[in-house]
């Protein structure tokens, strides 16, 4: 049996594990989720307050509605969280049992991200249904089934960069004995810079060559883009082509890292 | 010397002075906490840094919106810049003095260190809420002050001794209300067992006292001021400075503040009841 087959089959494994594992906590997913569209509501609510108010802005009330509607969804379908707890494993020296077992300790982790969002998704999908709902009037909705399709595509290749710009940064553990501080300014730099906090729509001119090719606009805001806003064809192609390029670079900029760190690697307690 | 042995006053049981021993007390937990910080003075260093990071990066929303319009009901981008800065002193305070202590709900009640905290001759809920102290987190109060000076002075305001202590009173009014918003969803652990996720609630929900209260739609506006109650934390503060606000809504966060505190030791006690000990 080949390695992919073989690995997917663990994958497969795993993942129905932890969700059969995870549901008992399915009381704090829906608590998780209600705090995640708390800071979308509150943007979505003074963006429109400016709206209203007479603010110049270059975007319509119906793509930043449609923006922080679908923002929740997004944010929470391309996150990932594992780098603290990963750079402990290496750490601590958890990395060692999982060496010589049939699957790479990464593969655990790709079943927690996996699991975890298939139940997040329950609690988040009614939540965002019922904000949709309350804002039906000003949500632009593409007739295309196509965009929709582009939209779920352009989710996965995010999900796919999130996990491996995660994976980076938690590869420095093999190096350093605290990533904290990195994570936590990992977390705040893409807050800003995907999109999460304001739509990149809205910032200024002389930032737009910067802010609209950097990675992080491909973690959130393109995704959201395919569906609020008004990307032409050309746009779209061009956005997933440079998508699908972070995606690869930093797979195979993560593939080398994490080998060295393998080999670098001397258990704690071995 | 005295020792344990030698005859000592007999303990005053008045309530004055039972309040007066958990001062000083706190007074203890104060001094034991910056002796534990110079130990870790790295973490001193990345909370001072993310902190700043992270305040200028939460200026970002504000400076944005206000680059689209001048004002937005009564507020110049000058009072909304301050106003970010009253919300990074309060969200400081906040850090420092009742974060460390709400995030622990869940272990004290899941593995039974609540045990050792009845046992001690002190109110439990006083140790619960206010043992622990964040030194480090200080610093995002320092740069909020400067934050805030910065928006009055570009607004040209220049706040009488009156206006000050208005809006001393409210923030503490609307540190208040906070800490009794949290603690109620923290208790909440009595009856939950786990109530990590609800720290993340609290601080997704607080995010909205950066923007002034009159951004948001008027249901909103109730619910901010009176659910969950961080007007009186951001809001009003930065509106009793620049000066047009009476001594009405003062009033109004005094009296909620001790409706507040009534209802939270209510809770405390009802939720009391219910525990069992999670060892033993």
């Amino acid at each position: 049996m080949n390695t992919a087959v073989r690995n997917l089959r663990v994958l497969r494994r795993m993942t129905a594990a932890e969700i059969a594992q995870q549901s008992v906590y399915r009381g704090a997913w829906i608590i998780f989720m209600l705090a995640n569209i708390c800071v979308p509501i509150i943007s979505l609510l003074i963006w429109r307050t400016a709206l209203a108010n007479g603010a110049q802005l270059p975007i319509d009330e119906q793509y930043v509605t449609t923006y922080f509607v679908l923002l929740g969804f997004v944010t929470m379908a391309t996150s990932s969280w594992m780098a603290p707890f990963l750079a402990n494993d290496i750490r601590l020296g958890k990395l060692s049992s999982w060496m010589i077992r049939p699957a790479s300790l990464l593969v655990r982790w790709v079943s927690n991200n996996l699991s975890e969002k298939f139940l997040k998704l329950f609690a988040l999908v009614p939540m965002i249904g019922i904000v949709w709902w309350t804002f039906r009037d000003s949500m632009n909705i593409p007739a295309s089934p196509g965009r929709w399709l582009l939209f779920l595509v352009s989710i996965v290749f995010g999900a796919i960069l999130v996990f491996t710009i995660d994976l980076l940064i938690a590869a420095l553990a093999f190096w350093m004995d605290d990533v904290s501080a990195l994570v936590q300014a990992r977390v705040i730099i893409a807050s800003v810079l995907s999109g999460a906090v304001v739509p990149l729509a809205l910032m200024p001119e002389w930032s737009r060559g910067f802010v609209d090719h950097q990675p992080f606009r491909y973690t959130v805001s393109f995704p959201v883009e395919i569906v609020a806003g008004d990307l032409s064809g050309h746009d779209l192609v061009a956005g997933l082509g440079i998508q699908l390029g972070y995606v690869v670079v930093a797979g195979v900029i993560a593939r080398l890292v994490w080998a060295a760190g393998i080999r670098a690697y001397s258990a704690v307690g071995a | 010397m005295n020792t344990f042995a030698a005859e000592r006053r007999p303990l005053d049981r008045s309530w004055w002075h039972l309040q007066w021993r958990h001062v000083q007390l706190w007074r203890r937990f104060l001094a034991q906490a910056v002796v534990r910080e110079t130990h870790y003075r790295a973490h001193f260093l990345t909370t001072l840094l993310v902190g700043l990071v992270q305040l200028g990066l939460g200026i970002v929303p504000t400076l944005l919106l206000f680059g689209f319009t001048t004002e937005v009901h009564g507020w110049s981008r000058a009072e909304a810049i301050a106003l970010v800065g009253a919300f990074q002193i309060v969200t400081g305070l906040m850090a420092t003095f009742i974060a460390p202590n709400l995030n622990r709900m869940t272990t004290y009640l899941t593995e039974g260190e609540l045990d050792v905290v009845l046992l001690r001759p002190v109110s439990s809920q006083f140790y619960l809420t206010l043992r622990w102290i964040n030194v480090a987190e200080l610093s995002n109060v320092a740069s909020g002050i400067v934050v805030l000076v910065i928006g009055l002075t570009q607004a040209g305001i220049a706040p009488g001794p009156g206006q000050v202590v208005k809006a001393v009173v409210l923030a503490g009014c609307g540190l208040v209300l906070l800490t009794a918003a949290w603690s109620a969803m923290s208790f909440l652990a009595f009856w939950l067992q786990s109530v990590n996720p609800i720290g993340a609630v609290y601080l997704n929900l607080v995010e909205a006292g950066r923007y002034p209260l009159a951004f948001f739609p008027v249901a909103v506006r109730t619910f901010l001021t009176f659910a969950f109650p961080v007007a009186f934390a951001t809001t009003f503060p930065v509106q009793a400075l620049s000066g047009d606000l009476g001594w009405s809504p003062v009033a109004l966060g005094v009296g909620l503040a001790i409706v507040a505190l009534v209802l939270i030791r209510l809770l405390w006690r009802r939720g009391l009841r219910t525990y069992a000990s999670a060892s033993s």
